[in-house]
């Protein structure tokens, strides 16, 4: 018995069809897996589901009955309750306030009541919740499993998770594999967007196939193999292997000793961080989200002034003198010509300005750098076309404002841009997040390209699986501490997951 | 099943021509739905009244001129507010910086009304500027050093400003017990903009069009202009940028309050003659409707600002002639606001209605 | 261009809906349509400038004054042409110009902050007569075509003066006032004034005067608001000066703060009453308001119009009083002691003959002296002895807008004392 049905579902945004005719069931009490890259339409499809938006045209079907959801209360009314991929919890309340949060305004809000539900809920699928804990001190895993109490807690039968363990360690990944079984045991149904082959794999009955907004087919999980999975999301034959070439001549390009940070908040973000960066290696990062990824980066670009201590010594390619990085600005760091280029992870919100052309966006760095008062437009219009060109950039032109392009195009623009700059040291954070494999491929390929001209590489990244594929060493981040520097040829996706949770003794870690 | 019998949709893009219909519909239909307004409250053929408006805004060489004098003070404000608005920092202060400006200038003409009339000029036009700049620099640098919230500083300035020309108009009294300033110079002239083809407007329009020339080029073609988009779109691309927003936000609102610094000069030594509390009279807060209905573009200010002159000297004629009430008038000009207003929503959107033909 | 519009973009559905209930009432005014049909005596035109339009009490006394010259004059609605809620700044002179290019023979603007655009105007135009109600400087402009108008409204302050000096009077004799009213034997009076101007004084002196008439022993305080409308600051100086055991509040500020404390006051039992100034407090002082002082504009801008219309010239300063109808006080509130109404008819025509004078210099004196000269300033500088100054006082009394038409009695007499309400 089907628990959905989609009927000839539509939904377009401008002119972009973000789902075009889509027909598939989804089986009462089964793991579907709904799997696409990104952009495929598997989100829309699934807001659609829970009332976030209306499809265009066709209909969707709630145990064989035909509904129309206009709002999320409407879809949990039918039992359908997402878990979105920015979690939607009140940071200051409780654990227990945010399950009460726009209910009906007459149910009284009753702590002890409310504590024996969770607790029971708990119970029921092997949960661990604190009901007086607030969320801003919850863990990303904690506040993930928040939601899914939350929307169990209204009484969802049909559950739908987005992307759930992109924020979570292979260990957590695991444990909330194992919450799913359960609630499966208990007659949930549960659908679980990802793009991740072996987590499918692992975790669903069967895989239901987007590819862009198109619906291909879905097919039992047991007969599925990554290559013929890849191939469906694809629609072609992909190669899945990332070459590692190796680089026998390394010099050292940065020397970062002691390095603690404090953020705007005041909060120590960064604690005592040292480590080694050579030309010709790339140096993965790997981490749970928020460990201080992204302000080690921010602090060695000079964005992130609020250092404590510590040094960052760059060495120049030529001269002997080390150039101290410390405290300087990003225009201090290009004066000294230091070739730094930098890919933040908020590509719109840092790397680019989203409402200015390929062109204005190529002058970011060096705008300032011609004589007089005037911009000049000329050598970033052609870096822009030229990139265009090279990383094959769809855009309606150079002028085109870069927030209207697709992800994958604006990291484009932003990568291509930075390695344009012929940098010593390239820093990435989240280089491949949202992009669809092609690109992603495209980008690893690009890395490689600058580590093998002997630039430093660094890598942030969250899927283990490419760290280790692509990195010479990972340094492990947790709780903006160094938790040790494993090589990526011989190191374990599990010890790697253990150590983004657990700071590991001193004689774990070392310098190489 | 219930459907929704409209969405609304976000469009991709419009083409100009698109654009320029949905504005034209858009005052078509303001026209049409005020003229069913007008008739249903006076009887009079609407016809008439849009007749009358125009006459009342360009019907005589006075009346032209008026409104021109408004238009160009709209459009001096608007041109002062844009940076700092591009730049995202919210100058609700050019009532302020415009009050200021003018009482420098009024300053001038009274203290100095002996050093020649050309060198008054120079002097009260830099000295007006300087002004607008002080008072623009007290909340820009509170938000470049603390970040403190400039709508909040900037509309404050806007009282102490008044209360400043409360001062001045009781020390510059005159004659003593009328509470006002009176024409300061009124047999000499000394200080105000000479008369050029019968007009003092007419400096004050070459200003405006130096001024809107200016910031054309300074937020387009400048690096100035540059670190003011890039500021205002994301402080933190600016600092990856290398950008220093402090600089730029203290420097950007220094330019922003001596345009408007200048507008209370031309305010004052080009038209009025004289300062009182209301010199500023709310073109600081009209200007930007126009600064942002413009997106900061120069023409576009010089248009909308145009517009809005037109409508308040067709609404005031409107009054007079029709014996129609000062609001009945005022509703007409908000009546063709909201219409214009809407149609940037329907520019950036879409409605749709339901599905049709599905099957139960 | 004015905030309202901003608030307008806002405010513009709501405006729809109010313009829905207008269709009930016309927005045109009264007895419009038996004008539009009347035939005119005349094709002159006469331009009036006005501050405010006809929902702001001091701007529609003026309509109103008009209108009436108007019928009386045999005149329709093409001889007047209307210039409502004019600013006080160089917007004046343009509309005072396009007037002027409309053909109006004639110009008067009813703000005194519209003074100087218009004697700018009339500068330009000799050919056109220009009047600036409330204004002062005709006589010294030199200009022909410049003049200026008031009323002698002095002398219908002192008939409410006379009003409140009979409630003092019956007060006393029903023994309510308690120590606190007293400051030793005389009885406490307070005022609300707007600035510390000879209009101002002018007004307060001649119903302290009135008061005076009637019950001597009386003392009055006087408090600022520094604003012409501040109904908010006129609501608290009423207040403190009640505090202080005042039993009259008297006023020359336009707003109805002070009588509605007032008001408020006696319905708490304080033995406490208002005189108000240009509209009839009635409506927001039912008990507490006994009666308003008022100017008649319309006798004003019948002669005025008249003169226009036989092609003669506007007098320089006009100033008329209860004489010639200028000058009123509104109906007397029920609170009023008894025979006031007599009393008040008695006054009325002892200033009619001219029997009483309002400023006579016996009945008042400066530092225990009574005054038997005193030079009025005529061009605002305030500097004694420029050749331009007047003696005012001769024949035993202060010869008020005799020498303009603008008040200009700023002399402090005894008797009173000015505070600034902070």
């Amino acid at each position: 018995m089907a628990a959905i049905t989609f009927e000839h579902i539509s939904k377009r945004f401008g002119s972009v069809n973000a789902n075009s005719d889509v027909s598939f069931s989804v089986n009462k009490g089964e793991i579907l897996a709904l799997l696409g890259e990104n952009g495929s339409g598997k989100t829309t499809l699934m807001n659609m589901l829970s009332g976030i938006y209306y499809p265009d045209e066709g209909r969707i079907l709630v145990d064989d009955k035909p509904v129309s959801i206009r709002g999320p209360r409407e879809a949990y009314a039918l039992g359908i309750g997402m878990v979105h991929q920015h979690f939607k919890l009140v940071d200051v309340f409780t654990a227990a306030e945010n399950l009460v949060v726009g209910l009906e305004p007459d149910k009284k809000l009753d702590r002890k009541e409310i504590a024996a539900d969770i607790k029971e809920i708990c119970d029921k699928y092997k949960f661990d919740v604190n009901p007086d804990k607030k969320v801003y001190d919850m863990s990303v895993s904690e506040k993930q499993t928040l939601e899914i109490v939350k929307v169990l807690y209204r009484g969802a039968n049909i559950l739908i998770l987005d992307e759930p363990t992109a924020v979570l360690t292979p260990q957590e990944t695991e444990r909330l594999f194992n919450v799913l079984r359960n609630m499966k045991q208990d007659g949930k149904t549960v659908i679980i967007i990802t793009h991740k082959l072996h987590e499918v794999l692992s975790i669903s009955d069967r895989v239901a196939i987007l590819r862009k907004g198109e619906y291909i087919e879905t097919v039992e999980t047991a007969e599925a193999t990554e290559e013929k999975l890849t191939e469906l999301m694809v629609g072609k034959k992909v190669d899945l292997e990332i070459e590692r070439p190796e680089i026998e001549d390394k010099k050292l390009r940065l020397e970062v000793r002691n390095l603690s940070c404090i953020n705007n908040e005041g909060i120590k973000i960064l604690k005592d961080i040292s480590f080694d960066l050579y030309g010709g290696e790339i140096l993965g990062i790997a981490g749970i989200s928020g460990n201080g990824q992204k302000e080690l980066l921010e602090a060695i670009a000079g964005l992130n002034l609020i250092e404590e201590g510590g040094s960052v010594k760059y060495h120049q390619p030529d001269t002997e003198d080390p150039v101290e990085l410390k405290g300087m600005t990003p225009r201090r760091i290009r004066d000294l010509g230091v070739q730094l280029s930098f890919v933040p992870e908020d590509r719109l919100g840092m790397g680019l300005v989203g409402s200015m052309g390929m062109t204005e966006n190529m002058m970011l760095k060096d705008y300032n750098s011609g004589r007089g008062i005037f911009t000049s437009k000329k050598a970033p219009k052609e870096l822009a076309e030229k990139i265009m060109e090279e990383l094959e950039v769809v855009t309606p032109g150079v002028t085109t404002p870069v927030r209207r392009l697709s992800g994958g195009n604006v990291q484009k623009v932003l990568v291509g841009r930075e390695i344009a700059a012929s940098p010593t040291v390239l820093m990435t954070a989240y280089a491949v997040r949202g992009l669809d494999i092609n690109t992603s491929y495209t980008i690893y390929h690009l890395l490689n390209e600058q580590k093998k001209k002997g630039v430093a590489v660094i890598y942030v990244g969250e899927d283990l699986d490419v760290l280790l594929a692509l990195c010479d060493r990972i340094l492990v981040l947790c709780g903006g501490q160094a938790n040790g520097i494993l090589d990526g040829r011989t190191a374990d996706k599990q010890e790697v997951g253990r150590r983004m949770s657990v700071i590991v003794g001193k004689e774990g870690e070392g310098h190489e | 099943m219930n459907e929704p019998i409209l969405r609304v949709i976000k469009r991709e893009s419009m083409s100009f021509k698109g654009k320029l219909l949905v504005r034209a519909v858009s005052l078509i239909l303001a026209l049409l739905v005020c003229g069913i307004v007008i008739t249903l409250i006076t009887g009079y053929n609407p016809i008439t009244v849009y007749v009358t408006m125009a006459q009342g805004a360009f019907g005589t060489k006075t009346r032209a001129w008026s409104t021109i004098k408004e238009m160009l003070m709209l459009s001096c404000i608007a041109i002062g507010l844009a940076p700092a608005f591009k730049m995202k920092f919210w100058n609700v202060g050019a009532e302020g910086q415009i009050l200021i400006g003018g009482i420098v200038s009024a300053g001038c003409m009274i203290y100095l009304s002996n050093i020649g009339n050309a060198g008054l000029f120079v002097l009260m036009c830099i000295l007006s500027a300087l002004a607008g700049s002080l008072w623009a620099f007290l909340p820009a640098l509170f938000k470049a050093k603390f970040n403190t919230n400039e709508t909040l500083f900037t509309l404050m300035m806007n009282y102490v400003a008044i209360q400043l020309t409360s001062y001045f108009v009781a020390k510059w009294e005159n004659p003593v017990g009328s509470n006002t300033v009176g024409v300061i110079n009124q047999s000499g002239h000394e200080g105000w903009f000479p008369k050029i083809f019968g007009t003092q407007y007419f400096i004050s329009l070459i200003m405006v069009i130096i001024l809107a020339v200016f910031m054309h080029i300074y937020l387009r073609y400048t690096k100035h202009g540059y670190e003011i988009a890039v500021v205002g779109e994301s402080e933190n691309t600016a600092r990856y940028a290398g950008i220093s927003v402090p600089k730029v936000v203290i420097r950007t609102v220094l330019l922003s309050g001596a345009i408007c610094g200048v507008a209370g000069f031309m305010a004052v030594a080009g038209a009025s003659h004289t300062i009182s509390t209301s010199t500023a009279g709310g073109r600081g807060f009209t200007a930007i409707i126009v600064a942002w209905l413009a997106k900061f573009d120069s023409a576009t200010m010089l248009l909308i600002s145009l517009l809005l002159a037109f409508l308040n000297s067709g609404s005031s004629e409107i009054a007079s002639k029709c014996h129609l009430n000062d609001y009945a008038s005022k509703i007409v000009i908000g009546i063709i606001l909201f219409f214009i207003l809407g149609s940037e929503f329907f520019i950036n959107y879409k409605l749709v209605r339901g599905k049709k033909g599905e099957k139960k | 261009m004015k905030k309202r519009i901003l608030a307008l973009v806002m405010a513009a559905t709501l405006g729809i809906m109010a313009v829905g209930c207008g269709t009930k009432e016309p927005a045109g005014k009264t007895g419009e349509t038996e004008s539009v049909q009347r035939e005119s005596v005349s094709d002159k035109k006469i331009g009036m400038i006005l501050v405010g339009d006809e929902n702001e009490g001091y701007t529609y006394a003026h309509i109103e004054g008009m209108r009436i010259a108007e019928v009386q004059n045999g005149l329709n609605d093409s001889n007047i042409i209307w210039k409502y809620s004019v600013p006080e700044d160089e917007s004046c002179k343009e509309a005072a110009v396009d007037l002027v290019e409309q053909g109006c023979v004639a110009i008067f603007s009813n703000s005194y902050g519209h003074q100087t655009f218009m004697e700018e105007a009339a500068a330009e135009y000799p050919d056109v007569q220009f009047v600036s109600m409330t204004g002062d400087r005709a006589e010294i402009s030199g200009l022909s075509n410049f003049s200026n108008a008031f009323t002698n409204v002095y002398e219908s302050r002192f008939v409410s003066g006379v009003v409140a000096g009979m409630k003092v009077k019956e007060l006393v004799d029903q023994g309510k006032l308690a120590d606190e009213n007293m400051d030793g034997n005389k009885v406490k009076i307070g005022y609300v004034g707007a600035y510390p101007y000879a209009e101002v004084v002018s007004g307060y002196t001649a119903f302290f005067l009135g008061i005076q008439f009637i019950y001597p022993d009386v003392t009055m305080e006087v408090r600022y608001t520094n604003s012409w409308f501040d109904i908010t600051a006129e609501a608290e100086a009423a207040n403190a000066l009640m505090a202080d055991g005042c039993v009259i509040i008297g006023q020359h500020a336009d707003s109805t703060g002070a009588p509605t404390a007032v008001q408020d006051a006696l319905s708490k039992g304080k033995p406490v009453y208002s005189v108000g100034y240009n509209v009839d407090m009635l409506s927001v002082a039912p008990e507490a308001a006994l009666t308003s002082a008022t100017n008649v504009w319309s006798v004003y801008y019948n002669e005025a119009v008249k003169t226009v219309l036989e092609g003669g010239k506007i007098p320089t300063n006009w100033s008329k009083g209860y004489a010639d109808g200028a000058v009123a006080i509104t109906a007397l509130g029920p609170s009023v002691a008894e025979g006031t109404q007599a009393k008040v008819d008695e006054v009325i025509n002892a200033l009619k003959s001219g029997s009483i004078k309002v400023f006579d210099t016996s009945r008042f004196t400066v530092d225990g002296k009574h005054l038997d000269s005193y030079f009025v300033d005529m061009n605002g500088n305030f500097s004694n002895g420029d050749p331009e100054d007047k003696e005012a006082i001769w024949d035993g009394y202060f010869h008020e807008s005799e020498l303009r038409s603008a008040p200009s009695f700023d002399i402090r007499i005894d008797g009173i004392t000015e505070l600034t309400a902070e």
